[in-house]
């Protein structure tokens, strides 16, 4: 069978007057309005189907955290830091106040850790069920997303009983956590729905995760190997689907998870599914790490630092030098450089979000040779937080 | 706490980095103080012996000083260490320049556009410092973002055209 370059060459050669050969590409504005983007945008240099070049712009968010942080005082500031990350605003809370605590040289009391240990937890499983939510959808698995919805619904109500807000908690402060745990009847509800949560993991892989559509959706595409991720300073469940086992509660424990038992989930293909998969069995850990903090239950104790400066806080003053302190977040290693004067605001705050590695330059590279259809599931399975990025 | 472990890191870089200065800080955090024109020597070195990867650079503004002071982090998964690599440049903008290390590790290229953005720190060999991230024009008048001096009072004035509001009412804003 002659193949249609032929056909167009001899043609070509008899003096027929056709098109240039090579298709011309087209730039399209991908986001921020797209579904998939989330307040981020992608300008795709597009040939046909298939994506020839990819530029990233993650800035529509900048409201200057780190430069705000410089003109409020130390405690003031927790009220604006998380809203760096909204599926899961504890852990800038808790990278801060840990960094602060690091710098007063503070013990913080076993049960404010107990506590904070439980919320990081927590906020882990709200974010990865936010995270099957977003992907349930792009992959067309309503049901799951639905589902996922529901569950961190209930996860919602208890942090609001906990600390008086659904979405933006103010929770954790330096020195231990803001308020006491409501009580016996919080824990209960707790427990029940951990284990309302553990029966239900089944329907999602049922559904979602077992699912032929999802496998031949995710293999395959977006595919990073250990050294392109290692140096492109690739962290969390991203990093741990190419085969490094690398969790920061493991290699930098803080809080109780010393204490704790569990493993780190490590497959290899470096793909989408297999970031979804190692997703999967994350959250599966957590809920195994909540049920041990709820089996272990609250030591008594006062749950705050008690010092001087709780009567006068906009007079706080924290000594001069620096800290840094990071946490292992659903989207991968969260850290806080903090730096002070002796003064009584944060001389510099810089935030190191886990989006901004592979948000910019990874996305870029990830996207070239994808399918359009694919371009939002390559996304989602990276599990971006555009606020990370441009802070 | 032993930390033995940090003090072995720290002495063979040191070995090989004369020119360094290094210590413990506490238990996983190790600390290097290096002339800004051997950050590339160094970095390569700190690669060499197991840094896989960068976490970010911080750039933080002494104008006391009068010099920038840029935190390289790095982290390494084999030994579960955290490294601050710091080194000072001048503060004046035409002074302002470090070569990059984008090479070294890719990952930095985003790190140097950030702090370039908001420091106005210039990397040299990294071409994609003009990238801007913050779509709203800059206002030069004010200064550099997010250097010290940078006056957030007439930026905001001028911004969002509060120049008569505020003499009427001075005392209501405060920042």
């Amino acid at each position: 069978m002659v193949s249609q370059q032929e056909l167009i060459r001899e043609a070509r050669e008899n003096g027929m007057e056709l098109l240039p050969l090579e298709k011309d590409t087209y730039e399209l504005f991908f986001g921020p309005q797209h579904m998939a983007t989330e307040n981020y945008s992608l300008i795709l240099k597009m040939d046909g189907n298939r994506v020839v070049k990819a530029i990233a712009n993650p800035g529509f968010l900048h409201r200057g955290f780190e430069k705000l942080a410089e003109y409020r005082p130390w405690y003031t500031n927790i009220a604006l830091l998380l809203r760096i990350c909204v599926p899961e605003p504890d852990v800038p809370e808790a990278i801060y106040s840990m960094a602060v605590d690091e710098l007063m040289g503070w013990e913080v009391p076993e049960r404010a850790q107990w506590i904070r240990t439980t919320v990081l937890e927590m906020a882990r499983v709200s974010a990865y069920l936010f995270w099957t939510m977003g992907m349930a959808f792009k992959l067309g698995v309503y049901t799951a997303g639905q589902w996922a919805a529901a569950y961190r619904e209930r996860f919602m109500a208890l942090f609001e009983q906990l600390t008086g807000a659904r979405v933006y908690h103010i929770y954790t402060i330096p020195g231990g956590v803001r308020r006491d745990i409501p009580g016996d009847k919080w824990l209960r509800q707790l427990k029940d729905t951990v284990e309302y949560l553990k029966d239900k993991l089944k329907d999602f892989d049922n559904v979602l995760f077992e699912n032929y559509i999802t496998f031949k959706r995710l293999e395959g595409i977006g595919v990073m190997d250990k050294k392109f991720a290692l140096e492109e300073g690739v962290t969390g469940p991203n990093l741990r689907a190419t085969g490094v086992r690398a969790d920061v509660r493991k290699l930098d424990p803080y809080l109780l998870y010393p204490e704790l038992d569990f493993e780190v989930p490590v497959l290899r293909e470096g793909d989408a599914l297999a970031r979804a998969l190692v997703r999967r069995f994350e959250l599966e850990q957590d809920l195994y790490i909540l049920e041990q903090l709820l089996e272990m239950g609250p030591p008594s104790g006062p749950y705050k630092v008690e010092h001087a400066g709780f009567k006068a806080l906009p007079r706080f003053k924290v000594p001069a030098g620096d800290a840094y302190a990071h946490v292992e977040s659903s989207k991968g290693d969260f850290g806080a450089y903090v730096v002070s004067d002796g003064g009584n605001k944060p001389y510099r705050v810089q935030i190191r979000g886990p989006s901004i590695a592979h948000g910019i330059r990874v996305i870029e590279q990830l996207l070239v040779g994808a399918r359009l259809a694919d371009v939002p599931v390559i996304l989602v399975s990276l599990d971006n937080c555009p606020p990370d990025i441009d802070r | 706490m032993s930390l033995e472990k940090e003090q072995v890191i720290v002495d063979t870089i040191l070995q090989k980095a004369p020119y360094a200065e290094g210590k413990v800080r506490r238990q996983r955090r190790i600390e290097f103080k290096i002339p800004a024109d051997r950050i590339r020597d160094f970095l390569t070195l700190l690669k060499e012996n197991n840094f896989e990867s960068m976490m970010q650079i911080t750039a933080v503004d002494w104008p006391k000083d009068g010099e920038i002071e840029l935190v390289y982090q790095m982290w390494s998964y084999t030994y579960a260490v955290h490294a601050f690599v710091k080194t000072r440049i001048p503060r004046d903008v035409d002074k302002a320049k470090v070569p990059s290390v984008r090479d070294i590790y890719p990952a930095a290229e985003t790190y140097e556009r950030d702090a370039h953005e908001f420091y106005k720190v210039t990397f040299e060999g990294n071409d994609k410092l003009e990238m801007p991230w913050i779509l709203e024009d800059e206002d030069r008048e004010a200064g550099v973002s997010h250097r010290k001096d940078f006056d957030m009072l007439s930026y905001v004035k001028r911004k969002y055209k509060l120049l008569d509001r505020f003499e009427e009412d001075k005392e209501n804003y405060v920042i």
